[in-house]
């Protein structure tokens, strides 16, 4: 489904990423861990198709289309969605009419039906439940007044409707408490298919106590310095990230 | 008295006392009546002061001389379809309803009979030559007359005129609709409408002024309105301006609010090529409240200005400014919001705002609030910005699906329709919603 090749970006001249390769399966949730600064949300937005980062050298294939070829709406589209770990506040604009605008211009770009007002009405609301989130919050401005909780769950939300082929997380587990996080394992899990991938992006391991990955990688300075299995995870909470950096940087303490 | 104005400004009043003679042969018998005294008055104020100079500081951005050294000839009313009046209403709501054509009141094509109790709508010579109304009429015309060139010019030329009347302890149950439709197209003309509402003490009432226009002529709106808002009455006050791109349109709004009143300004500016709105509320007594809300959209070469006054002289008052505009193309906009608190207005409440939104390297904005206060009890706070928009926004939006043209306008909308979301009237808010959506594109 995806297929990153050598991926070097930078950012106003500053290398960021030094040469990423991953492989994700129809079907397969990778996580990937690593300290501060190692460039995480980085990849995410490169793949959402953030203008700001450069694309030194490397390629993006997603379902055989080369992504870097594609607008960041082209996208989202062909089914990528990015939860952000910073969710845009945006007053004015209600959250029901957001995610009716966004669920119909993407259908109608998918070349899908759009759906009429009783339609919509019942999907969001049966998508509402999964992420367990108040209805009184699609009457609010997207966002606005949102506590961290309610916006990430919102995220969910956003994902859930546009059921994409790919769900990227960037740190959405980052600041939530033990409840919302479970909620939104729990949305994760739901949306889970044999078709539908994840990529779980974090800096902490408790997320996968909910979410199972396949795959955990360990990113530390631009690379994807190690690869294993949820054990990696568990290692990696018990003995934080130093031991990967020396590994890596061949130095001892 | 007044310093002898200079030799162009002169030449140019010189026109419209030619307008003005013109119309005053045209009264006949009406030549004696009161009001043409007043008129008489306003013209030669209008004489003594001359039109405002480039050098004068309220209209530095705008130069509204260029306006008024065109060539106007008095509109004449003009036959226009039901389905043009059906454009510029509120859907089904009902309101009492005066459709201006030309500035000519057509009573066909209005609906203002069968009034409630407690409320008169009427002409103002009617209203004159009613006693129980003489002194007020007499009054609210002649005051202020001097406050700047065109609310005289408006007085001098203004005939007709609309008076709307609210009995003490009377809500009116139904909007008074001022539907002012100009055809344009023809040789450019000018209208004055005239507008002066008495509301009586714990009296209610919703006034709506709207303007469009048949054709993107060329043509010049004049509009004055007073607001007498007495104790402890309230006046929501409409104004949807959708003029033709070529035309002008300058509006001074003077309310005067007694004891515990308050009056709500609702402002919606979308067309017109120059436009100048003057708004003033000045508080006569304590306990009042006043709300101004603005939104405007300049694209193409439009220029939009908003002055707003508000003169807090008594203590225990509240006043609530929020103007927010987006200004593209080579558009410009100016907004110059003064507030004063004097010294014996402690205990006001004056919160003003003023946001932008810059979309082009032509389009500008200028933006001044001036708060003055000399009272030391007060809450007070005013800011202005002006910026473009936000980029992460704009990415957040486009990585849910939307393009980049999709995803700008929802923002755009997004950010003037905070100010709409003040309109009390749910049919007015809807039509004005619309309206902007429809110029956002």
């Amino acid at each position: 489904m995806l297929k990153i090749k050598d991926l070097k970006v930078s950012v106003e001249g500053k290398e960021i990423l030094r040469g990423i390769n991953l492989d994700i399966k129809p079907g397969e949730i990778h996580a990937i861990m690593g300290p501060n600064g190692s460039g995480k949300s980085t990849l995410s937005h490169v793949l959402a198709g953030k203008d700001e980062y450069e694309v030194d050298s490397g390629s993006i294939e997603f379902c055989g289309e080369d992504l870097l070829d594609m607008e960041i709406d082209e996208r989202a589209i062909a089914g990528i969605f990015l939860a952000f770990q910073y969710p845009v506040e945006i007053p004015g604009v209600s959250n029901a009419n957001f995610l009716k605008s966004m669920v119909n211009s993407v259908r109608k770009a998918r070349g899908e039906e759009e759906m009429n007002a009783m339609e919509m009405l019942k999907y969001l609301r049966a998508k509402t439940k999964l992420v367990e989130l108040d209805q009184a919050l699609l009457k609010r401005s997207l966002n606005e007044g949102f506590s961290g909780g309610e916006k990430k769950r919102n995220e969910m939300l956003q994902m859930a409707v546009l059921e994409p082929k790919l769900g990227i997380l960037d740190e959405t587990d980052s600041g939530l408490d033990i409840d919302a996080l479970r909620i939104v394992a729990n949305a994760v899990n739901q949306l889970r298919t044999k078709d539908r991938s994840f990529l779980i992006v974090t800096h902490y391991q408790r997320l996968l106590d909910y979410i199972v990955p396949d795959y955990v990688h360990v990113l530390y300075n631009g690379q994807i310095v190690k690869t294993g299995d949820k054990n990696l995870a568990l290692e990696l909470e018990k003995r934080g990230y130093d031991w990967i950096k020396e590994e890596v940087d061949g130095v001892s303490a | 008295m007044a310093t002898a104005i200079d030799n162009k400004s002169a030449e140019i009043v010189a026109k419209y006392r030619i307008l003005f003679d013109l119309k005053e042969q045209q009264l006949n018998g009406q030549k004696s009546h009161p009001l043409q005294a007043i008129r008489q008055q306003a013209i030669e104020r209008l004489e003594s002061m001359g039109f405002p100079a480039r050098k004068d500081e309220d209209y530095k951005y705008t130069y509204v001389t260029k306006i008024a050294k065109q060539s106007f000839s008095e509109g004449t009313g003009s036959i226009i379809g039901e389905n043009v009046v059906k454009a510029a209403s509120f859907g089904d709501m009902d309101a009492f309803q005066l459709v201006f054509v030309n500035g000519v009141l057509n009573q066909e094509l209005s609906n203002f009979d069968n009034q409630m109790d407690g409320l008169t709508i009427s002409d103002l010579k009617t209203a004159y030559d009613n006693a129980d109304t003489q002194a007020l009429v007499e009054n609210a015309l002649t005051n202020e007359l001097g406050l700047n060139a065109f609310v005289a010019l408006n007085t001098a030329l203004s005939h007709g005129g609309t008076f709307i009347h609210v009995s003490k302890g009377t809500a009116v149950d139904k909007p008074i609709h001022l539907t002012n439709i100009t055809v344009s197209g023809g040789s450019a003309i000018m209208t004055s409408p005239q507008i002066l509402v008495v509301a009586e003490e714990s009296s209610e009432v919703s006034v709506i002024e709207t303007y469009s226009a048949i054709n993107d002529g060329t043509y010049f709106t004049n509009a004055l309105s007073r607001i007498m808002v007495g104790k402890n009455a309230h006046v929501h006050h409409y104004k949807l301006q959708n003029e033709s791109l070529a035309a002008f349109q300058i509006n001074n709004t003077i309310a005067i609010q007694e004891r515990d009143s308050t009056y709500s300004s609702y402002v919606l500016d979308l067309g017109g090529k120059t436009v100048r709105n003057n708004l003033s509320s000045h508080l006569q007594s304590s306990g009042t409240n006043t709300n101004l809300y603005g939104v405007y959209l300049a694209k193409g070469d439009q220029h939009i200005d908003n002055q707003s006054f508000i003169d807090h002289a008594h203590p225990h008052c509240e006043s609530n400014e929020l103007y927010k505009g987006i200004i593209d193309d080579k558009g410009r906009g100016v907004f110059n919001g003064k507030v004063n608190v004097r010294q014996d207005a402690q205990k006001t409440n004056a919160f003003q705002q003023n946001s932008s939104l810059v979309l082009s390297n032509t389009a500008q904005m200028d933006s001044k609030p001036q708060l003055e206060i000399f009272a030391d009890d007060v809450k007070c706070s005013h800011g202005a910005t002006i910026g473009q928009m936000d980029e992460t926004s704009i990415y957040y939006l486009r990585t849910r699906g939307m393009n980049l043209e999709q995803a700008r306008s929802m923002l755009q909308f997004a950010f003037v329709a905070e100010v709409l979301e003040n309109f009390q009237l749910e049919s007015v808010k809807e039509k004005a919603l619309a309206m902007m959506k429809e110029k956002l594109g």
